[in-house]
Parts: structure tokens; C-alpha cells; sequence
């Protein structure tokens, strides 16, 4: 039991992190409608922004503070300057191309910029445990999940409390009657990339603070598993975003240590999971159902 | 510049239905729409470039180096894959970005019939064609159900982990534990006196690909092309109207698939191999295919071809240009391929359709109505 | 719209230009022949000959023509482990230092050594295209290959190497597979091959806690299933026993799952195979599960300044084995070798990361073939295949540690087998020397035999 405990608490440790990295997704989803292929590599680079912050002196929480200030206004200036030209195309898979244009492009400069060694950001949270009942809690763990709740708080009373919230959604669900009613809809957008590069750049300062080292190929993993949680939650979900990088995680955990057929593949186990959830519920776990037109 | 975008959550069911003069619908053969008709010059025009690209296609591995051969074949295949999944989500609104994963198995399959079985390699492309669709039709089934950007991500889940169960389950040949099968090396040797390795290579290559985008091309001028047409741009419209949606889906992804897995086959012939040593290869293959579609054309059927030749050269010279910096190699590749889509919205295809559409209409002597395809600015 | 249609134009006119420029003219007689082996197979090679040199399709006594020696190379320089660069960053320096001081001399001629690498992903198809273009489809174009990385990388090119008889020297990985005698144009590095890790483990073991029970952690490919291999080999017949093995996908850097899972296993000993940063990542894990061991054991491909600084505290104690000098240990900094070393990278490969033992083990590389061609009889690929066949040196090339000097012939195609067991002190940021091991001429025997010629 106390193995199960333990890996549980590894899943969530590392479900945490694809929840975070998911909620971007989400959120660029939710405003833009685009899959940005190339979050996993903006949130490498403002990680690597932040190494560079804390290698100059600068404490780490300071560093993650001005990283995420630096990602959110580079968010904003990818998507007037890179997306918006192809928003309006007619072939939507235009997009598709940008972003994997950027995918490519952002980890090479990443590489070029900061070097292919190994890098250490330093750790955020304590490396000890809290002892709960004869099992080890790593404060590590409970503090990402922390912030990984404030976050969902900030997002939701953003989203639903502010006027800035309501101006979001209204340009997600109808970019032309928000015009009319005399919405900015591109600052909206800018609004929704930079928050969702700041959250990103979060995720992944977080996660390489709680590892040993990160490095270029970090983020490509992370963000398959992402992928998974965020299809699992529902594409439009953030709570779904989060619990689905929850569920990703612990089933990962938990099918290296028990399924030992799955040795190997290991990643057969989410996305037999999330084939099994779209089956039942074509929208995943949270996601809104849509009404067509014809 | 518009920037407004339709709030429009699946990608692929509006396509093409941006702009209301784009709408491709019933009246369209193979998503072009139809034009009144095509004046003499442009017709006389058309005709001489095609006579001297395929003049140009039967004598380029004689003109150039077998590293040159080696790369154009490398594109023919890149295009026979792309071409298989510009038939599911060019034609048929279905994104994937799992076909990677077709290819290592159609890739796999003919390496282990060549090297376990002794067969010939030619002898293996049309079975390895059933077989992938047969798998395709596997996949297809539960993985149709699932729709829109969900597909997309289910599909490029397997990619993922295509090399993962090659690697668990393939693991076999020299050096053990090694996720590949080769076969010996004069395998794919020229049986044809008078031409080397690298040509003999490239005509198969070739030959397969003619074969498939005719095949392709008859398709979808034809009632089953209507059919993928009309399930992309309205799913409930086509049902309504007696297509059946999820039969058609189903085939187009296994015929997708039998695509995919040929270029895999020509693959083993010109790589030497059928290999998962690279855990990111079948992923990335997945998305130049993608690339391919898009930057050559979506919907059409030179598309593929004039994509995965960009695709290949872009990479390629992408890697020269920078000889000692290789990490600016990807960065300049990335570029490229955003430049390329800002500039060609349409793909090249597109692109060069609407040139010729102007220069048409300058040569007329009647004017022509006007360019369905310009946007309004 | 109007600048878009320009753009467009722009974009249409790139298209042949850039076809353009990546063709060329097809030049179907091979006689162009690049500055290497030429059609004159005038006199006599390597005139000695265990080596196979009938079949091949190209003659490999014929002499370099003109005076450069042109070695061409493959290897991860972006993606998930272009970390691996750094090696070529050390020989690289080395025949900077080499060309500077006049050049290398092989036979009675001086010759200028020249290199080209192409950047492979760590992908071993890659590896193979590069390599079949870079030596040409007859050999024209290079005289060998030189320190490719990865050990299906290497399994990729040797058919096509074999059969044009092109060396393939100083193979970058630890893999017994180089020690197969059917690919004689194929030799390895001085990395000591993983099963003598694996070996050395089992005989500390014996020592130390003969009852060992031992949890492992290998990368999902053949370099962590070499592991597990020699390692079940390495105990038989012995109360060791192996309780537990978990893997991890090659570039993963999370691996607390299968860290847990094996803390759990109740072992304890734990054989640490990773490398890169799954390697150190492991070692923080294993002390934050509380995971109390006797032994820990990290592979030799971890033992860089880096990796063990990356783990810190956690790396206290743990085994490996070195046969390279560690640029960041005090007891070098006198040392001429180290000197030489850090002067020289420093002045040709200034952004190479100077501490980092695989810089040094690259050095070292080039030291060796250095060595080699210069005790050639002539500048032909069949006496150079031959001398790096017979190498047999001290510990006072490149920055060979002290004890280690390499020795192969015929019999023994092994290097890297004489190393040392060496210990990391937190305290110091590096590896204390614990023991020797030399077991010159003893790997087939230590080894299963499929690890070697499988297949």
C-alpha cells in the first residue's frame, strides 16, 4: 500500500507538471482555437530565460517573475506577428505549419543561444518530505500543486470575474459580434497567447527546478504527455486540462510499477485511456458538447 | 488584412469554407473548383511544361549525382506518404499526424519479408500495401469515432509510440537488442544491365509513385472523391444526402494507410533499412508529411510531390548552408516553412494555379469571370 | 495585398533556385577521385595481412593522393542528445594542435589532417546516409571514418564500410560489439566496453556484500540492455542476485516512477545506467525515496563534472570507472598532458565546456589515431586499419589516466581495458582513485559471447 501511496504521489508529481503545461494549451485553444505545437518549446526557452536570470544572480522566484514577464510579451508579439497573418487563412492547417515552423525553430534557437549543456535551475521548493502517516510527501510535490491550484483560481476569476474575462470568452465564442460591439479582438488574442506563454513559462521553470537539470529535449516529451491530458479533459476545459494531466501522470506512474507488460510502452497505457474516454464522450471528461448548423 | 476568425472548434470541417467564394462543395473536382474554359494559351502552356517535366523526371538520374538520386528518391517517397494523407485530410477533412506510424509498419513489414522470407523487394510493395491498410482498417475503426483535433491527437499518440513497440518487439538482427531489420545490402540492387543502384532506385520509386497518384487522381474525380469532399465540408449535409460517413471515413484512412506504408517499403530500399533506433523519427516523419500537404498544395494532386521535393531540398540545403552550425539547420528549416506558408497560402500548387489564372485571363480574348480564387482583400 | 503578391513572386522564383543549388552534375566516371586514394595503386600497403583486402571495392593499398588526410565524421549535434558534440569538440582541437605543429607523419610524407562531420540526431538511418555520402559511393571522399557516436550508429555503417574498405576508427561507444571479428575495418574506442562495467560491479559485489540484492536502471535501447546482459551474466554462479530491472525512454528526464519501483524492490544495490540527465536525475530520486543502499554503481558514460554536479549530494559515494583524467581533478593541474589539453581546446574550440570529461575523452581520441598513423608504414587505409590493429601504447597519450595505456592486436581487439575504480566525493566535486583493473586481453572471456558477435 505504501508503494502504491508512493507512486501515486510520483504520478502526481509529474501529472502536475503536464497539467500546467496543458493548461496553456487550453487556453490557447480556448482563445484562438490553434493547437500551438510549439508551447512545450516556448516554455523550454523562457526556462531557459530563467536559468539565465538565476545564473546572473537574481534569486529564483525573482528569475521565474521575470521570465514569465518575458514570455507573456513574447506571447503576445508570436501571435501578432506569426499567427495573426495566417489566423484568418482559409486552410487551417496553415496554422498547424506556423506553429511547427516554431516548434523547430525555437528549440534550435534555444540551443543556440544557451547551449546544449545540461542546466540546473535552482530548486523553488524544499527537497525534503513531510511524513504523513508513514508516507513520504515531497514538499516539492505539494508546492506545484499549489501553484498549479492558484493558477486555476487566477484563470477562472480572470475568465469569469473581470471584464478583460469577458472580453476573452466573447472573442473565443464569436470574434465578429465582439467587433461589433466594439471589442478589441486583437488585443484579446495577444492577451490570451501572452498569458498562455506566461503560464507556460511557469510550467516549465517549475519543473526544471524540481529536476536535476533540464536541457533541450526536455520539453518534447512533456509536451506529448500534455497533449494526452488536455485531449483527455477536453480540449476547452481548464479544469479538465488539469485533471486530465493528473490522470496521465498517475496512470504512467502506476503502469511502470504494476503493468510490467506494458514495459517498454508505457505510453500505450494513457493513450488507451484517452481513446477509451473519447469513445464514450467524444469531448472528453469536461469538454462542451457542440451543436452543428448545417 | 482580416483578422477575424470564425469561432470554429474542429479544424478540418471548414477547410475550405473560409470565405464564402472559396466554398468548394458538390460542384468541385478534386476541390478545384470549376473554371469556364481554360483558354488556348493556358492550355498550350500546360501541355508543354508537362511534356518537359516528365522529360525532365525520366532523365534527372542520369543528370544528377547518386547522392542527388538518393535525394530525390528520398522525395518521391516523402510524396507517396503525403499524398496518402492528403487523400484523408486534404480530401476528406481528417487530420492525422499519426501516419509516421503507418510508414515504420509498412517499413518494417517489407524489410522482414525481404530479409526473413527472401522475397524480392519489388514483389513486397503491393502486399505491403494490403497489409497496412488492413492495419489501417484496425485503427481506423475505434480511432474514426473520435473527431476533429482529437483525432488529431490520438493519431499522433501513435506515432509516438510506433519505435516503442518496434523497439520492444522488433528488437532482432546483428548487434541485438537493436530496433532494426536490414537486409543484406545488395538487396535492392538494379536488375535492370545498364542502370546503377542509385537509378534503378529512383525509377522504382518513381514508377510507384505514378502509379499511386493516378490512382489517386481517378479517385477523387470520380463518385467516391465526392464523397470524401462532401464529408469534409459538412459531416450531417453528406449524411443527410446518403453518404455514408463513418464507411467513408474508414476507407480513406485504410487507403491513406496503404500509402503510408508503401512509401515506408521504398523507404527500406533506399535507406537500407527499417529502423526505430530514433525514438522522435516516425513522429517526425508524421509531420512532413503533413508539411508536404500543406506547403504544396492541400486538395490537389501535384500538391504532395511539389511539397516533399520543398520539403527534402529545404532540409537539405537548410543543412549545407549552415555547414559547423548545425543547430541553425532546424531553426532556418522552421523558418523556411512559416516564410513559405505566409507567402503561398494555397501551397505552391495553389500558388502557381492562380498565376496561372491571371495569365489567362491577360491572354483571353474574352474576359474570363472573376479568379474564384483571389481573396478579397 | 499588394506586397503579398510580391512576396509570392518572390517565393516562386526561390523554387528553382534553390534546386539549383542543391544540384549538381552527375559525373558518371569516378576518376574525379577528391584528394584521397587515388587510382594508383602503385605500391605496396600494409603489406601484412589479417586483413581481408581481396573483395574490396576499393583498392586499400593505394596511397593518399596530395597532402591532406580527410577523416569525416557523424554525430548528434541537435535533438535530444546533441550533448554528444562535445567529443568531437576535443579531437577536433587536437588535430588543430596537430595541423599547427606541421601536420601528422605517416610512411615518409607529411600530411595536413582535414575533417568534415554532418550532424545525424543520434538517428542511425541518418548516420547511414551521412556516412555513404560523406565517403562517397566508391570511397573517394574520405579516407576513414573517425569517432562516430552510438552504438547501432556504428552496427548502421559497418556493412557498407566492410565492404568498400573504409576504416571505421575509434567507434565512440563502450559497446563488446567491436570486438567482432567479421568487421575488420571496424575498431573501437578507448571506452571501456559496458560489460567490463558490468563485470567490475559483480566482482565489487563479491567483496563488499555477496548477497547483494540488486536493483538496475537502464535506457530503453540496446546500450541499457548490454547492461542487463552482462550484468545477468557477470552474477550467475554467485549469490548476487538482480531484483529488479526498470527502464526509461532514451531522453526522458523523469524517472522517479522507476526509481520508486526499484527503491521498493528491496534492493540494495542500485546500478545506475542511465546517462545524460536521466543519470544524476536518478540519484536524487533514489535519495529523496530514502532509498538506503550499499552500493550504487553510475555508468561510465555519467562520471562528467556535469552530470555528477548536477546530482550533488546525492552522488556522494557512488562507483564508476574512468580511464581518462578528470580535467576538473586538483591532482592534474600540474600535469603537462592537462596543460597541453586545456591550452589547446581553449585556443581552437573556445565555447567547448572545458571541465566536461567527454571534451577530454574526445582529446584523447584524437591522440590515439594520431598515434596510430604515425606508426603506420604508409598512408594507406590497409596500413592505417593495420596500425590501429596493433595499437599499443602507454598512459602518456592524450589524457589517458595513469595505467590505462591501450593494447589491441589480432586476438584482442578490445581497448579500454585497463581502467580504474573510481569513487565521488562530494566534499571535492570529484572521483577518488580506489583501484586498478587491467583486463588486458580478457573481455571475450568476460563477456556473453552474443553481446558481442550476436546476430
Amino acid at each position: 500500500m505504501d508503494l502504491f501511496i508512493a507512486q501515486f504521489l510520483n504520478g502526481v508529481s509529474s501529472g502536475v507538471v503536464f497539467g500546467s503545461v496543458a493548461l496553456a494549451l487550453v487556453l490557447i485553444y480556448r482563445s484562438t482555437g490553434i493547437l500551438n505545437f510549439a508551447q512545450g518549446e516556448m516554455a523550454l526557452f523562457a526556462t531557459y530565460m530563467t536559468w539565465q536570470f538565476t545564473d546572473w544572480g537574481i534569486g529564483v522566484v525573482g528569475a521565474i517573475a521575470l521570465s514569465m514577464a518575458f514570455a507573456f510579451v513574447a506571447g503576445a508579439v508570436i501571435e501578432r506577428v506569426l499567427i495573426r497573418p495566417v489566423e484568418g487563412a482559409h486552410n487551417p492547417l496553415n496554422v498547424v505549419i506556423v506553429t511547427l515552423g516554431m516548434f523547430l525553430a525555437i528549440n534550435a534557437l534555444a540551443l543556440i543561444i544557451f547551449g546544449t549543456t545540461e542546466r540546473k535551475v535552482p530548486y523553488v521548493f524544499p527537497t525534503d518530505s513531510w511524513d504523513v502517516l508513514g508516507t513520504n510527501v515531497a514538499k516539492e510535490t505539494v508546492g506545484m500543486a499549489a501553484v498549479l491550484a492558484a493558477e486555476c483560481v487566477f484563470l477562472w476569476a480572470l475568465l469569469q470575474k473581470t471584464k478583460i474575462g469577458l472580453r476573452l470568452r466573447a472573442v473565443a465564442s464569436n470574434p465578429e459580434s465582439s467587433r461589433l460591439v466594439g471589442i478589441n479582438t486583437g488585443a484579446m488574442l495577444m492577451l490570451g497567447w501572452g498569458l498562455a506563454a506566461a503560464i507556460g513559462a511557469l510550467a516549465g521553470s517549475l519543473f526544471a527546478a524540481g529536476e536535476t537539470a533540464f536541457a533541450g529535449s526536455s520539453m518534447q516529451i512533456i509536451l506529448v504527455y500534455a497533449f494526452a491530458a488536455a485531449a483527455l479533459g477536453g480540449f476547452d476545459s481548464l479544469v479538465g486540462a488539469v485533471v486530465g494531466g493528473l490522470v496521465v501522470g498517475v496512470a504512467n506512474a502506476l503502469t511502470i510499477q504494476y503493468v510490467d507488460l506494458l514495459d517498454g510502452i508505457e505510453l500505450a497505457m494513457p493513450l488507451g485511456l484517452i481513446l477509451a474516454v473519447l469513445l464514450v464522450r467524444p469531448t472528453g471528461l469536461f469538454g462542451k458538447r457542440h451543436v452543428e448548423r448545417v | 488584412m482580416s483578422d477575424h476568425q470564425q469561432q470554429d472548434r474542429t479544424a478540418p470541417r471548414h477547410m475550405a469554407a473560409r470565405d464564402g467564394d472559396r466554398a468548394r462543395g458538390a460542384d468541385t473536382v478534386a476541390g478545384v473548383p470549376l473554371q469556364p474554359p481554360t483558354p488556348r494559351p493556358v492550355f498550350i502552356a500546360r501541355v508543354v511544361v508537362g511534356v518537359v517535366l516528365t522529360a525532365a523526371a525520366l532523365y534527372a538520374p542520369f543528370y544528377f549525382t547518386p547522392s542527388d538520386n538518393r535525394l530525390l528518391s528520398e522525395a518521391l517517397y516523402l510524396a507517396v506518404a503525403a499524398m496518402g494523407l492528403n487523400l484523408l485530410t486534404g480530401f476528406t477533412g481528417q487530420v492525422s499526424i499519426g501516419h509516421g506510424a503507418f510508414f515504420g509498419f509498412g517499413a518494417f513489414a517489407s524489410a522482414t519479408l525481404v530479409d526473413d522470407y527472401g522475397w524480392m523487394f519489388e514483389a513486397t510493395i503491393p502486399v505491403v500495401a494490403l497489409l497496412t491498410a488492413v492495419v489501417g482498417l484496425l485503427v481506423g475503426f475505434p480511432a474514426l469515432r473520435v473527431r476533429g483535433l482529437y483525432l488529431a491527437l490520438v493519431t499522433l499518440g501513435l506515432a509516438v509510440l510506433f519505435p516503442q513497440v518496434a523497439d520492444k518487439y522488433a528488437t532482432r538482427g546483428d548487434g541485438r537488442n537493436i530496433p532494426a531489420i536490414r537486409p543484406d545490402r545488395d538487396s535492392f540492387d538494379s536488375l535492370l544491365e545498364g542502370l546503377e543502384n542509385d537509378q534503378w532506385k529512383y525509377y522504382v520509386c518513381l514508377v510507384t509513385l505514378v502509379v499511386l497518384f493516378f490512382a489517386a487522381w481517378n479517385l477523387t474525380r470520380a463518385r467516391p472523391g465526392r464523397a470524401m469532399i462532401a464529408v469534409r465540408e459538412q459531416e450531417l449535409a453528406a449524411a443527410t444526402v446518403g453518404v455514408n460517413l463513418s464507411a467513408t471515413k474508414l476507407w480513406t484512412f485504410a487507403l491513406s494507410a496503404a500509402y503510408a506504408g508503401v512509401a515506408g517499403a521504398l523507404s527500406v530500399m533506399i535507406e537500407g533499412n527499417a529502423s526505430a533506433t530514433n525514438p522522435a523519427l516516425y513522429f517526425q516523419l508524421s509531420i512532413e508529411f503533413l508539411v508536404a500537404v500543406v506547403i504544396g498544395g492541400t486538395a490537389t494532386i501535384l500538391g504532395p510531390l511539389v511539397g516533399a521535393l520543398l520539403v527534402v531540398v529545404l532540409r537539405r540545403n537548410a543543412e549545407e548552408l549552415v555547414s559547423g552550425e548545425p543547430m541553425l539547420s532546424p531553426a532556418l528549416f522552421g523558418g523556411a516553412l512559416i516564410l513559405l506558408v505566409y507567402v503561398l497560402p494555397d501551397g505552391v500548387v495553389g500558388g502557381v494555379r492562380r498565376l496561372f489564372a491571371r495569365l489567362g485571363r491577360r491572354w483571353a480574348t474574352y474576359e474570363l469571370a472573376p479568379d474564384p480564387l483571389s481573396r478579397s482583400a | 495585398m499588394k506586397r503579398f503578391r510580391a512576396l509570392r513572386l518572390i517565393a516562386v522564383l526561390l523554387v528553382p533556385i534553390l534546386f539549383a543549388s542543391a544540384c549538381s552534375q552527375r559525373d558518371d566516371d569516378d576518376a574525379d577521385g577528391g584528394d584521397n586514394s587515388g587510382e594508383d595503386s602503385g605500391d605496396s600497403g600494409g603489406g601484412d595481412s589479417s586483413l581481408p583486402i581481396d573483395d574490396c571495392e576499393v583498392d586499400p593499398t593505394a596511397e593518399i593522393e596530395g597532402d591532406t588526410i580527410k577523416l569525416v565524421s557523424s554525430f548528434p549535434q541537435s535533438g535530444l542528445t546533441a550533448a554528444f558534440s562535445e567529443i568531437a569538440k576535443g579531437w577536433k582541437s587536437y588535430f588543430e594542435m596537430v595541423n599547427e605543429n606541421g601536420g601528422v607523419q605517416i610512411g615518409d610524407r607529411t600530411f595536413t589532417i582535414e575533417y568534415e562531420d554532418r550532424d545525424d540526431e543520434y538517428d542511425a538511418q541518418k548516420t547511414a546516409a551521412n556516412i555513404e555520402e560523406l565517403v562517397g559511393p566508391s570511397g573517394e571522399d574520405a579516407f576513414a571514418v573517425f569517432s562516430v557516436v552510438g552504438t547501432s550508429n556504428n552496427i548502421f555503417i559497418r556493412d557498407q564500410l566492410g565492404d568498400q574498405c573504409v576504416p571505421n576508427l575509434f567507434a565512440a561507444t563502450g559497446a563488446p560489439n567491436w570486438g567482432n571479428k567479421d568487421y575488420p575495418w571496424l575498431a573501437g574506442g578507448s571506452i571501456p566496453p559496458y560489460s567490463l562495467e558490468s563485470y567490475v560491479l559483480a566482482e565489487v559485489l563479491k567483496e563488499q556484500k555477496p548477497d547483494a540484492k540488486v536493483g538496475m536502471l537502464i535506457q530503453d535501447d540496446d546500450f541499457g540492455a548490454g547492461y542487463r546482459d552482462s550484468f545477468e551474466a557477470a552474477i550467475e554462479g554467485t549469490d548476487i542476485e538482480l531484483v529488479k530491472v526498470e527502464s526509461y525512454e532514451p531522453g526522458a528526464s523523469d524517472v522517479a516512477a522507476q526509481v520508486t519501483s526499484l527503491a521498493a524492490s528491496g534492493a540494495d544495490v542500485f546500478f545506475n545506467g542511465a546517462t545524460l540527465i536521466a543519470c544524476p536525475t536518478a540519484l536524487t530520486e533514489a535519495a529523496q525515496n530514502g532509498w538506503q543502499r550499499e552500493v550504487t554503481w553510475v555508468s561510465g558514460t555519467c562520471i562528467s563534472k556535469t552530470l555528477m554536479g548536477l546530482a550533488g549530494e546525492a552522488a556522494d559515494g557512488v562507483y564508476s570507472i574512468a580511464n581518462i583524467k578528470d580535467p576538473v581533478d586538483p591532482q592534474y593541474a600540474d600535469d603537462p598532458a592537462m596543460q597541453e589539453y586545456r591550452e589547446n581546446v581553449t585556443k581552437f574550440q573556445p565555447d567547448a565546456d572545458i571541465d566536461n570529461g567527454i571534451v577530454a575523452y574526445g582529446w584523447t581520441q584524437g591522440a590515439l589515431l594520431v598515434e596510430a598513423l604515425e606508426s603506420a608504414e604508409a598512408p594507406t587505409r590497409a596500413a592505417v586499419m593495420e596500425a590501429v590493429r596493433n595499437l599499443d601504447v602507454g598512459d602518456d597519450v592524450g589524457l589517458l589516466a595513469e595505467g590505462t595505456g591501450v593494447t589491441v592486436d589480432d586476438e584482442d581487439r578490445f581497448m579500454g581495458e585497463r581502467f580504474n575504480l573510481v569513487q565521488y566525493n562530494f566534499e571535492n566535486l570529484y572521483f577518488d582513485l580506489v583501484e586498478a583493473f587491467d583486463y588486458e586481453g580478457q573481455t571475450a572471456e568476460l563477456t556473453p559471447e552474443e553481446l558481442i558477435n550476436g546476430g
